[in-house]
């Protein structure tokens, strides 16, 4: 089933890209009253309708294969209800019933034999071949991954109908262009050498535009559906985008080589045109033309593999490079430093050798020797040991419940050794080859998730530290490395105090839920956009506080603050206790509180503790405190100050790992 | 046949198909739409409505006749939030006090509209 599909969509792209490329290659041509060209017209136009024929026949296939997957058994590609209703009532089915209409309109037309004999007549008859062939191919971008892009839909669709047909101007042309070589190349063919000549040399021009166009669009594209490095190396369907772009190499060095090699040996014009040169350059297309037909058979397997941004990457190398490995190391950051100079020397050389021709070959080899240098002298310092997993999203968020949860896991299993605060202080790590880690340090923020996720799963061999992976699974594997993360930020914030440090984000608060007596929960995450000052009191120390919060809540809510309450104590009674004096009308937590104050007494632990989080979702101050009334206009002037922050568009924290 | 009117011919048919699809497809759509907000307008005016909320009860204004309640979601009048209400009478205030969880009827004809009955829930 599977071959089946594959071999349909290689088949139904291969011919619609033929088809655009005929149409397009007989209108770049233009037209000739030579008796050769007219025949190679006649031929082209013939074998376009076997293309059309080929899409329709390959797309009803496709069709039939989609239906069974969709459905789930095979039998459903042959009932008319099944198919009816993927043809309805999916957007591929939809896409599907436009193409075939043009595809069968085109077909019929092909059929005609219209007469072409005047200007007007022949222009308009190719015309709208090529017309058609390209109103058949595009809308083939909107049944494809691109339309299932969010939240660049629109932009991912024109993008790939670009590709598309940008590939169906190069690659379809090659094969009649190649046509038409061998048959001027003939000796009765001779009439046609001239009209030969000027083809080639169109089409030489437009497909190097199409490849431009194809490179910027196929590099957008990347960037919708890859994405990463991760994903280009560590998925199906990156790998297969890496294959792509290999043969693609070897494409466009042939295609290189037959403009500024081949090519030019037609010059000099009319009859006087060598035949053997003719000849080679058809072979040498057509070769460009097999390459290229074989990529498609890549971009079909490509259409049926999830975009590698849908998958977890398995990292295939045992290092990755990243800047987080100078970080404290000064002298490998110098190295990294001279080796990056030198290698944009090289880079320097190698633009001036593409424009100087004299020097070209001197240039290439200064270039290519300090890149190599520079490459060899400040790569192995950004080298950080690297693992499978070590680009995996966790695939439990950083929330207060996960943290919790990931606590409960340490106590029971990684206390002995790593000690019950996390500093590598246990009484089973003494005597271990190497001491535990000090999981509070900060040098955990090199490591990704993945990598926690990686020694927690298989150990750290030579030093003591077990895996896991058969007695935890992967979902406490993630709520530990939640846990861990947010130990370790916490252990950071004990220096953050009350005053906001402008710009500064690195404090992600935990997203966590909460619910007001019998209200439906709502999450931290729904005030994103506003500021946040989340308040963990006690009473009765705290009531002074919350008193004049309460009183001023007017003034705060005109700021864009909103109050969320947590009782330290997570009485379900808050609301009672607190009384109806003071007025306190902001929330306050009376379901989920023990989860929240377990969680964010990482961050902060005093009788009465404020946290102020941004409009992004990071914690930039907090307060500890007894719980008596202080100076509102010092927080008044703390959220003045984060409003007039700009709000960068970067990543929102729970996508930020670490 | 001379070509250009082969040519016409397909257009035109391409462009009748086109403007048959969009008859079709786009006028259904904005039928459906139109459709649906009037049913909307029709539900919101001049008709007595009324919902059964939950809440909690965070503070008591008996002299304004005005209780506070944090709510849940009420349905085609206003999402999840803490709000002042009219109660329908004194006595209404009377029976529950501040951080009760509650279950309240609002009743009236939009926007006057007002408590009509409150019950404690545990
Ligand atoms: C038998 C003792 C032992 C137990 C139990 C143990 N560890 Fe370790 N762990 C170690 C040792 C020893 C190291 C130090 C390895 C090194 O320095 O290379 C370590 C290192 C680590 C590291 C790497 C820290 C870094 O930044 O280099 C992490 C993360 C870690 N442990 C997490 C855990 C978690 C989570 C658990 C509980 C599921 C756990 N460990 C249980 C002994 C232990």
């Amino acid at each position: 089933m599977y071959a089946l599909g594959l071999a349909a969509r290689w088949l139904h792209l291969a011919s619609s890209v033929l088809l655009v490329g005929a149409a397009a290659m007989i209108v770049m041509a233009g037209r000739s009253d030579r008796a050769t060209a007219q025949r190679w017209e006649r031929r082209v136009l013939a074998s376009a309708w076997i293309w059309a024929l080929a899409a329709l026949a390959s797309g009803v296939v496709i069709v039939g294969t989609q239906t069974a997957l969709f459905e789930g058994r095979a039998a459903a590609a042959f009932e008319p209800r099944a198919i009816g209703q993927m043809l309805l009532e999916t957007q591929a089915g939809r896409v599907w019933l436009v193409r075939a209409g043009i595809l069968t309109i085109l077909a019929v037309f092909l059929s005609l034999h219209v007469s072409v004999e005047r200007r007007a007549d022949w222009r308009a008859a190719r015309g709208e071949v090529a017309m058609l062939a390209v109103a058949a191919l595009l809308p083939l971008a909107a049944s494809g991954h691109a339309a299932a892009v969010e939240p660049d839909t629109a932009r991912a669709i024109a993008s790939d109908g670009l590709h598309v047909l940008a590939a169906g101007i190069w690659v379809g042309g090659l094969v009649p262009l190649a046509r038409l070589l061998r048959a001027a190349a003939t000796e009765e063919g001779a009439d046609a050498r001239p009209y030969a000549v000027l083809a080639a040399r169109r089409f030489s021009r437009t497909a190097l535009a199409m490849i431009v166009l194809l490179a910027a669009t196929g590099a957008g594209l990347a960037i919708f559906h890859v994405g990463s490095v991760a994903g280009l190396v560590g998925t199906s369907y990156g790998r297969l985008l890496l294959g792509k772009l290999a043969l693609l190499a070897l494409a466009l060095a042939i295609a290189a080589l037959n403009r500024s090699v081949l090519l030019a040996r037609l010059g000099g014009d009319g009859p006087t045109v060598g035949r053997p040169a003719m000849r080679r350059l058809s072979g040498f297309v057509l070769v460009e033309a097999a390459l290229a037909l074989a990529i498609l058979v890549i971009v079909a397997a490509m259409n049926v593999t999830p975009p590698a941004r849908h998958e977890p990457p398995v990292w295939p190398f045992t290092f990755r490079l990243s800047f987080a490995a100078l970080e404290g190391r000064a002298e490998e950051a110098t190295r990294a430093l001279i080796g990056s100079q030198i290698g944009i020397v090289g880079l320097v050389a190698l633009i001036a050798g593409l424009a100087m021709r004299a020097w070209r070959l001197p240039l290439a080899a200064v270039a290519l020797a300090s890149l190599g240098a520079g490459a060899g002298l400040a790569l192995p310092p950004l080298a950080i040991d690297a693992y499978p997993t070590t680009y995996l999203r966790p695939s439990v968020p950083y929330q207060a419940g996960a943290i919790v949860a990931g606590a409960a896991l340490y106590q029971a299993n990684c206390a002995g050794c790593h000690g019950p605060r996390g500093a590598g202080d246990g009484p089973e790590g003494r005597g271990l080859p190497r001491a535990p880690a000090d999981l509070r340090a900060p040098h955990t923020a090199q490591h990704t998730a993945g990598d926690l996720f990686w020694w927690i799963s298989h150990g750290i061999p030579g030093s003591g530290m077990p895996g896991f992976a058969s007695r935890l699974g992967e979902e406490q594997c993630w709520e530990l490395i939640n846990y861990l993360r947010a130990l370790s930020a916490g252990y950071a914030a004990r220096n953050m105090g009350p005053t906001v440090e402008r710009d500064r984000r690195w404090l992600v608060a935990p997203d966590f839920t909460f619910a007001v007596g019998p209200t439906p929960p709502r999450a931290l995450k729904d005030f994103r956009g506003r500021t946040v000052l989340v308040v963990l009191y006690a009473l009765p120390g705290s009531r002074a506080r919350m008193s004049q919060l309460a009183g001023r809540e007017g003034t705060l809510a005109m700021l864009g603050v909103e109050v969320i309450a947590v009782p330290i104590d997570a009485d379900p009674d808050a609301i009672r206790r607190l009384g109806p004096d003071p007025r306190v009308l902001f929330p306050v937590v009376t379901q989920g509180a023990e989860t929240i104050v377990a969680a964010y007494r990482l961050f902060a632990v005093a009788p009465h503790v404020e946290l102020l989080v941004d409009r992004q979702g990071y914690v930039r101050a907090i307060t500890r405190g007894s719980g008596d009334a202080a100076d509102l206009d010092a927080l008044v002037a703390r959220v003045q100050q984060l409003n007039a922050e700009k709000i960068a568009a970067e990543a929102a924290p729970e996508e930020h790992v670490h | 046949m001379r070509a250009w009117k082969a040519v016409l011919l397909i257009d035109l048919a391409l462009i009748v198909g086109v403007g048959w699809g969009y008859a079709f497809w786009g006028l259904r759509e904005g039928r459906l739409e139109r459709e649906l907000s009037e049913a909307r307008a029709a539900a919101a005016s001049g008709i007595e409505r009324r919902w059964v909320v939950e809440g909690v009860v965070r503070a008591i204004f008996p002299e304004l006749g005005v209780i506070v309640l944090t709510h849940g979601d009420i349905p085609g009048y206003m999402p999840a939030m803490t709000m002042g209400f009219r109660v329908a009478s004194p006595k209404i205030q009377e029976a529950v006090s501040v951080g009760d969880a509650v279950r309240f009827t609002l009743q009236g004809v939009l926007p006057n509209v007002a408590v009509t009955t409150i019950e404690k829930i545990k």
